[in-house]
């Protein structure tokens, strides 16, 4: 057996440790785990309805930067 | 006659007094106008699925509260709470009160979701904070107040810049450091399961060498970042020319790690890196419970903070405007509004009304003011609106100097744990001298520098406090959620240390060991009367007395709705009013006679008359009740070997007879606060340590004078906040258990500590003599680990015997 075999093997495997690692980093800190009760709660009221919310709510926000938007447009004042 | 459940909150109440509705087939039945408001409200908007979420979790009766909706609009609130994003959007922080299961919460958020100009809602499942987004130019503030009171919650703000964002920056902190290390040595610990397997069966040392680099490469992040904590206690710990045990964990990862590189490079000997990982990984989590128990008094003082107003209304010349706590200046002019709580002292300039100071007293009966008299912080306006004028600025009036003094105490070390670092600072200063005795001892007698080296570093390796470390925070821990599930609340973990070893427990009677607030306990009617007449009398009122009334006429039956006309409200004396064509009063004798009926019963008691057109028709008694279950408390605590005294302020007659129904021999009557306090230092001269348990701002002093202070969960928010201690369902019975708890807690605290030490004994002098190698450190440092953690378990397993009051 060759030492190159093991190199790769531990080292791919502690990358691929390493990537889940980095995932966990980045959601600690955007505040994902900051609910500790939402992961057992929260799954229970999960449903089509919620995902119809959730849609909703991203149209409302979209909405709103829509209309943002034109009302930026309108405000722009050609020079003349 | 059948108990059933309300429709909306589930509470159970006799069928009698329920509202009841036919809905097709079924009945439903609701405890008050509020709930049934509510469920229709959610039945028409296609939220009743709520109900189903809910399952048999009871809430409370929906009320509904109008008013001060105005205030969230103004400029003033706005720059207090509101933060403006860039593209224009507001955001608040709210505490949402009321919310009982996670069906509430998914009702909240539901209902926001739906209202339009609402962009973004967010609920904290954990401890109901939610963040909501709106676009200003749909909807107000006071919508979405008004949205959220609809469905029967109210909300209110908070700043989270005061507690939280620092607290959750902490916690952030050390998730990040604890996963890395987690990742660090559990990848480190199957590399090693290889190179332990390669020390019993030979291993060439080529792939020693991939393995030695593999564990590298992974501790050093763990010691560099993770232990990082470690490096910075032990560079302030000797800059204050302390060892402790910060400088114990520093210097023995940090020796083992740079001995392993050694070992590494000119490849001889046994690498260390996983007991490196091990140390950093076990001790960061012993820390980190600390933490972690530090986060929940921060939890529980945020919702008391937020109950108290941030803002007042200043009145200057005829314009009203909402100015921040902090921006008021001696002399501004304070608008106060019925129901609103002080936060500012100052004297009162214009109107007249009462005010209940019963946070500041500990009396229930409300105090009349007129202009030139002290309005003190703490104290509720209850009926009329009234200016007065600051004559101290906000971080000198009395209720902030004791929230200010609340803050520092969070900061504050568990006392505990100073035993515990007091305890590891000898340790960690023998065993460094003992690991410097070991190298020279082997160099000198062996001759050999490099096997004196591994001897001497391993003793440091093997000495690793894993054990010491995790010894208080896990009992602790364990002990402070033990209490928390059994509503009492310890906010900090030392609180336990200092409770078990005390040996005297100082009762206030008002509030602690009564109920706090008067009750009737006999009626005698002259004549039949209406009882509705007086019920609807007594409902719009929010005198104690009134209250009283109310509360045993409920318990007597059930009332019709009567509107009364003319209501006007005397104060300290009754009120009066007009139904139809009867004339109502109801107040104390003097304001009888005032209105030229004669009365002249003398009681112990508040007496309370009711007249219909002239003519008196009923007289009641009231009295503070005993709470239930005191009498066994006391009997109970006693039964600990504690000493059991009454403080009051009363005179000594109600003192006696209190004491004489609860079983406690020793009273101290006719007490003002300041001389509580000094009852307080008498104990402590005699060689007492003194619990103290008390709910009024008389007995703050006293609290704070005390070791451990405890409060009743509805007392004044001051004493709430001086208090070690919060006891959430009031019960008498609640301090035998924190008593319980805490010195079971102790116990296994000094369980823990007494084994590590142990451990130690047995392993520094194999280290001594040379038998440790890299598994024998890095397996007896786990068991022993375990077994701390495994003894602080126990700790749940304490019983609690329902005693039938």
């Amino acid at each position: 057996m060759s030492e190159n075999i093991i190199i790769v093997m531990i080292g791919i495997s502690t990358l691929l440790g390493a990537t889940g690692l980095a995932a966990l980093l980045w959601g600690v800190k955007t505040g994902q785990f900051d609910d500790k009760s939402k992961f057992i709660d929260a799954a229970r009221f999960d449903g089509e309805e919620e995902l119809r919310d959730a849609a909703m709510m991203e149209e409302k926000k979209k909405a709103r930067q829509k209309k943002r938007a034109d009302k930026d447009k309108k405000n722009y004042m050609p020079a003349d | 006659m059948p108990q059933v459940p309300c429709t909306h909150c589930n509470l159970t109440f006799d069928e009698s007094v329920m509202i009841t509705e036919k809905k097709g087939e079924e009945t439903l039945y609701f405890c008050c106008k509020g709930c049934q408001g509510v469920y229709h409200l959610l039945e028409s908007e296609g939220l009743d699925s709520f109900y189903d979420k809910l399952g048999d979790t009871k809430l409370q009766p929906a009320v509904q509260s109008s008013g001060d909706l105005e205030k969230f609009d103004l400029e003033g609130f706005k720059n207090k709470y509101i933060k403006e994003h860039e593209d224009g959007l507001y955001e608040i922080n709210l505490i949402i009160e009321g919310i009982h299961c996670s069906a509430c919460v998914w009702l909240n958020e539901k209902v926001l979701h739906k209202t339009p100009g609402v962009i973004e809602a967010t609920i904290n499942y954990t401890n109901n904070k939610a963040k909501v987004v709106w676009d200003p130019e749909e909807i107000r503030l006071s919508k979405i107040i008004e949205t959220i009171r609809s469905i029967g919650y109210n909300a209110y703000p908070y700043d989270p810049a005061l507690q939280e964002e620092r607290a959750v920056k902490t916690r952030k902190e050390y998730y990040s450091r604890i996963l890395v290390a987690v990742f660090g040595s559990m990848n480190i610990m199957w590399i090693a399961i290889a190179h332990y397997a390669g020390y019993f069966s030979g291993m060439e040392q080529r792939f020693k060498d991939i393995l030695n680099v593999a564990e590298f490469i992974l501790a050093t992040p763990v010691l560099f970042y993770s232990g990082w904590v470690f490096f910075r206690g032990a560079y302030y710990g000797y800059k204050n020319k302390i060892v402790n045990m910060d400088t114990l964990v520093a210097s023995g990862a940090l020796s083992a790690y740079i001995y392993s590189i050694y070992a590494m490079v000119t490849q001889r000997g046994e690498v260390y890196f996983d007991s490196v990982a091990m140390i950093i990984t076990f001790v960061l989590v012993g820390k980190y419970l600390e933490v972690l128990s530090k986060k929940q008094a921060v939890d529980t003082l945020d919702s008391i903070m937020g109950s108290t107003p941030t803002e007042v209304t200043v009145v200057n010349n005829s314009e009203k405007a909402l100015v921040s706590v902090e921006n008021v200046q001696q002399g501004d002019i304070i608008e106060l509004k019925p129901g609103e709580k002080v936060v500012i002292d100052g004297i009162v300039s214009y109107g007249e009304g009462s005010f209940d100071e019963s946070s500041l007293t500990g009396e229930s009966e409300p105090v009349y003011k007129t202009i030139g008299d002290t309005i003190l912080s703490g104290s509720i306006c209850l009926d009329s609106v009234i200016r007065y004028e600051a004559t101290k600025d906000a971080s000198s009036s009395l209720l902030h100097a004791i929230v200010s003094l609340l803050e520092e105490s969070i900061t504050k070390k568990p006392r505990i744990e100073r035993l515990a670092d007091q305890i590891s600072g000898y340790f960690s200063t023998v065993i460094l001298l003992i690991a410097l005795l070991t190298f020279t001892g082997w160099w000198y007698f062996g001759g050999n520098f490099e096997q004196a080296l591994i001897t001497g570093i391993s003793v440091i390796v093997i000495a690793c406090p894993c054990a010491l470390g995790l010894a208080t925070p896990m009992a602790t821990l364990v002990g402070i959620s033990i209490a928390a599930k059994r509503n009492i609340l310890f906010k900090e973990a030392g609180f336990l240390e200092t409770m078990a070893k005390s040996d005297l427990l100082a009762l206030d009677k008002t509030g602690t060991i009564t109920e706090g607030r008067p009750s009737v306990i006999s009626e005698y009617p002259y004549d039949d009367y209406d009882k509705n007449l007086l019920y609807a009398l007594v409902s719009t009122s929010n005198h104690p007395v009134s209250k009283g009334i109310k509360v045993y006429l409920e318990t007597e039956g059930e009332y019709t709705d009567i509107p009364l006309e003319q209501i006007k409200t005397v104060q300290a004396k009754g009120i009066e009013a007009v139904c139809d064509d009867q004339k109502l009063i109801g107040g104390n004798a003097a304001f009888m006679r005032e209105h030229g009926m004669a009365c002249d019963e003398t009681s112990e008691h508040t007496l309370f008359y009711f007249a219909l057109n002239g003519q008196i028709v009923t007289r009641f008694e009231l009295s503070d009740t005993i709470r239930e279950g005191a009498k066994e408390a006391v009997a109970a605590i006693k039964a600990l070997g504690i000493r059991v005294v009454m403080l009051t302020g009363d005179h000594e007659e109600s003192a006696k007879r209190v004491a004489d129904a609860v079983g406690i021999e020793e009273i101290h009557a006719r007490l003002l606060p300041q001389e509580k306090a000094e009852m307080i230092d008498r104990f402590h001269e005699e060689g007492h340590i003194v619990v103290m348990a008390g709910d009024g701002i008389n007995d703050t002093i006293a609290l704070a004078k005390s070791d451990i202070a405890i409060a009743m969960g509805q007392g004044a928010d001051v004493a709430i906040s001086v208090s070690d201690v919060v006891l959430m369902d009031e019960k008498p019975q609640s301090i035998y258990e924190a008593y319980r708890i805490s010195r079971r807690t102790y116990r296994a605290v000094k369980e823990n500590l007494g084994f590590s030490l142990l451990y130690n004994l047995v392993a520094v002098p194999l280290a001594m003599a040379g038998f440790v190698n890299p598994l024998v450190a890095a397996l007896s440092m786990s068991l022993s680990s375990l077994v701390v953690v495994g003894n602080s378990m126990r700790i749940k397993m304490m019983k609690f015997v329902v005693r039938s009051a």
